[in-house]
C-alpha cells in the first residue's frame, strides 16, 4: 500500500512537470485547474481503472470523462505516461499539427473516451456510458471528474436525478473542489456551496476526501465501487495550482502561461528538468 | 379537403420495427413518451426505453454517452427542445464526435404546433441544424415518408435529425419512394417554374402547380425532404430547366429550405428564388390550415410567387 502510494505520488509529480512544461511550450492552457486534478487523474489511470493502452477501444474497459476538459494537459500527460502515445507528442499541445486539442477530442486523441470542454456535461455523458454498460451486461465502471464551478450548470442536476432513478452504482463522479472558478471564489460567483448536501439530497452515495491524498482517493473509490445501488459522488478537496507555490492563491493561473523564469521556478519546485 | 395521417405514430411504429431488428437501438425520451405515442412501445420493449425526465440537455448528452459505448439512441421529443434547449449538446457531444445518435423532433413548423402557440411551434429547427456540421437533416412530407425516413436515418451511421408533426398531418398523394438525400419529383407539368417544397406544406405546392397549369404555367414540383446532404445535382438540373424557383416550407424563411436553395442557386446557377415560409416573425395560435394561410403560405401565395419569379427571370 505504502509503496503503491509512493509510486502514485511520483507519477503525479511527473505529470505536474509535464503540465507546466506543455503549457509553457504551447504558450496556452489552464495550469491551475490541471494541477488541482492531477492526483485524481493519476489515481484513476495508474491504479483504479481497468484500461489497456494497447487496446484502447476494448469494450469492457472502464470509462473516463474529464468534464472539466480545460484540465486536459494533466490527462494528456497521464495518457502519454500510460503508453497511449509517445511522450514527445505532449509539446504539440494546442498546435495545428497535433492531435492534442485545446480540449479533449475522443476521435483525435488515443485513449480519450469522451469529447469534453463545454462545462457541466460530463455527468450526463457518464450516465449514458453507464446505462450502455448495463444494457450490454458489461461490468465496467464510468468515472467522471467535474470541476466544482461547472456544477452550477443545470444539466448536472438533470443527470443527477436520472442517475438516482436508474440506480447507476457503476457511475462514480469526483468533484475537483478547488473552490475557485474562472471568475473567482465560488462563494463570490454563485450560491453553489455547500456542495455535498446537494448531492446527498439528490440521492447519491457521498464521500468527502482530500483530493491530494492518494490513500483517501483509493479508499473512497473502493467504497464507492462497493456501493452498487446508488451513483457515487466523491467531493475531493483540492488546491488550484497544487505543486507550484506561486500559482496557489493566485487565480490568474486559471488560464495563464508561465514565462521562462516562471517555468524554471515551477521546475525547481517540482524537481523537474528544465527542457 | 385534406386527408390526414399521424407522423408521430408512424415514427413510433417504425421504431418498434427497428428495435426488433437492431439489438443496439433504444428510445430516449425527456418525459415525451406521450408526445411520440410511445405507450405501447414502452410496454412491449421496456428494456429499450430510457426516460430521463423533463431534461433535454441531459437526454442528448446521455445519448452521446450511450452511443460512445455502442448503443444507437433515438432521442424523441419536441423539435425546439432538442434543437434549441439542447442545441449545444447536439453540436458538441453528438455532431462534433460524429456519434450515432438520431433525433426526432415533434411539432415541426407553425402548423404542427397544435394551437399551442409559439412556445410549441418550431420553425427554426432546420436552420439551426443546417448550421451544425455533420448532421443529416430530414423533413418528411407525411406519415408514409416518416416511416421510410425513420428507417433511412437508422440505416446511416452518424447523427441525424428528422422532423415529425402534431399527429394530424396532411397526407401527400404520391407513391414515389423516399430515398435519403435524393429529391423526389412529385409532378412535372413542364419547365416554366420550379416549386421546391418539403414538410407538411408539400400538398400546397402540388395544388399551386395545378392552379398554375390551369393558367398555362407548367411547373415542376420537387420534394426536397433531405436538407443535408442536399441533392445539389438534382436541384441544379431542375434550375437549369426552369431558370426560376419558389421554395415552400413551414419554417422561417431564414435558414431552411429557402435558404438552402437560394445559397445553392447564388453560388452555382443564379436565378430568381422566392421563398414562401414564415416571414421572420412570431406566429399566433390557431387552426393549422388557416394559420398557414394567414402567414402567407397559401396556395394563392405560392401561385403569385411563381408568377413573380417567372417575371423577374432574365
Amino acid at each position: 500500500m505504502k509503496e503503491n502510494i509512493g509510486r502514485l505520488e511520483e507519477i503525479a509529480r511527473l505529470i505536474r512537470i509535464d503540465v507546466v512544461t506543455m503549457i509553457h511550450k504551447a504558450g496556452d492552457g489552464h495550469p491551475g485547474p490541471a494541477l488541482s486534478a492531477a492526483d485524481l487523474i493519476t489515481a484513476l489511470y495508474f491504479h483504479i481503472m481497468d484500461v489497456d493502452p494497447k487496446n484502447p477501444s476494448r469494450q469492457d474497459r472502464d470509462r473516463f470523462v474529464l468534464s472539466k476538459g480545460h484540465a486536459c494537459p494533466a490527462l494528456y500527460a497521464a495518457l502519454a505516461r500510460k503508453g497511449y502515445f509517445s511522450h514527445s507528442e505532449l509539446v504539440g499541445l494546442r498546435s495545428l499539427e497535433s492531435f492534442l486539442q485545446g480540449h479533449p477530442d475522443m476521435n483525435k486523441t488515443p485513449g480519450i473516451d469522451s469529447t469534453s470542454g463545454s462545462l457541466g456535461n460530463g455527468v450526463a455523458i457518464g450516465l449514458g456510458m453507464t446505462l450502455a454498460g448495463r444494457y450490454f451486461g458489461r461490468d465496467y465502471f464510468t468515472y467522471v471528474i467535474t470541476g466544482d464551478g461547472e456544477i452550477e450548470e443545470g444539466i448536472v442536476w438533470e443527470a443527477a436525478m436520472s442517475a438516482k432513478k436508474y440506480k447507476t452504482g457503476r457511475l462514480i463522479v469526483f468533484v475537483d473542489n478547488n473552490g475557485i472558478q474562472s471568475g473567482g471564489p465560488i462563494e463570490k460567483v454563485s450560491g453553489l456551496n455547500p456542495i455535498l448536501p446537494k448531492w446527498e439530497a439528490f440521492g447519491w452515495h457521498c464521500q468527502e476526501i482530500d483530493g491530494h491524498n492518494f490513500a483517501e482517493i483509493l479508499q473512497a473509490t473502493e467504497k464507492a465501487k462497493e456501493n452498487t445501488g446508488q451513483p457515487s459522488l466523491i467531493l475531493a478537496h483540492t488546491i488550484k495550482g497544487k505543486g507550484v507555490p506561486y500559482m496557489i492563491g493566485d487565480n490568474s493561473w486559471h488560464k495563464r502561461v508561465p514565462t521562462k523564469e516562471e517555468y524554471k521556478e515551477a521546475m525547481r519546485a517540482l524537481g523537474g528538468e528544465i527542457t | 379537403m385534406s386527408v390526414f395521417g399521424n407522423t408521430r405514430v408512424a415514427f413510433i411504429e417504425s421504431m418498434a420495427e427497428i428495435v426488433e431488428q437492431d439489438p443496439n437501438a433504444v428510445l430516449v425520451c425527456a418525459d415525451s413518451v406521450l408526445v411520440v405515442k410511445g405507450k405501447a412501445f414502452i410496454e412491449k420493449y421496456p428494456g429499450r426505453f430510457f426516460d430521463v425526465g423533463i431534461a433535454e440537455q441531459n437526454a442528448v448528452a446521455c445519448a452521446a454517452g450511450m452511443a460512445a459505448c455502442g448503443l444507437v439512441p433515438f432521442v424523441a421529443t419536441y423539435a425546439g427542445f432538442i434543437t434549441m434547449r439542447a442545441c449545444e449538446q447536439v453540436r458538441t457531444f453528438v455532431a462534433y464526435p460524429g456519434l450515432n445518435v438520431k433525433f426526432v423532433g415533434a411539432n415541426g413548423g407553425i402548423s404542427a404546433g397544435e394551437r399551442e402557440g409559439v412556445t410549441h411551434q418550431f420553425f427554426e429547427d432546420i436552420g439551426i441544424l443546417r448550421a451544425i456540421p455533420g448532421v443529416t437533416v430530414v423533413v418528411p412530407a407525411d406519415h408514409a415518408q416518416v416511416r421510410q425516413a425513420t428507417k433511412a436515418i437508422h440505416g446511416i451511421r452518424g447523427p441525424a435529425y428528422m422532423r415529425i408533426g402534431s399527429g394530424r398531418d396532411p397526407v401527400v398523394d404520391s407513391d414515389i419512394p423516399f430515398e435519403l438525400g435524393k429529391v423526389r419529383i412529385l409532378k412535372e407539368y413542364g419547365s416554366d417554374i420550379a416549386l421546391f417544397a418539403n414538410g407538411f406544406v408539400v400538398n400546397r405546392a402540388l395544388k399551386a402547380a395545378d392552379v398554375l397549369k390551369a393558367e398555362g404555367i407548367n411547373a415542376v414540383v420537387a420534394d426536397v425532404h433531405t436538407l443535408k446532404p442536399l441533392d445539389e445535382t438534382a436541384i441544379i438540373e431542375i434550375l437549369k430547366r426552369t431558370g426560376a424557383a419558389v421554395t415552400v416550407e413551414d419554417h422561417n424563411i431564414i435558414g431552411g429550405l429557402g435558404s438552402a436553395i437560394a445559397e445553392l442557386s447564388a453560388e452555382k446557377l443564379p436565378c430568381p428564388v422566392i421563398r414562401i415560409g414564415l416571414r421572420d416573425i412570431y406566429p399566433r395560435s390557431g387552426e393549422p390550415e388557416s394559420l398557414l394561410d394567414y402567414y402567407k403560405m397559401s396556395v394563392t401565395d405560392i401561385v403569385e410567387a411563381a408568377k413573380r419569379a417567372i417575371k423577374t427571370r432574365v
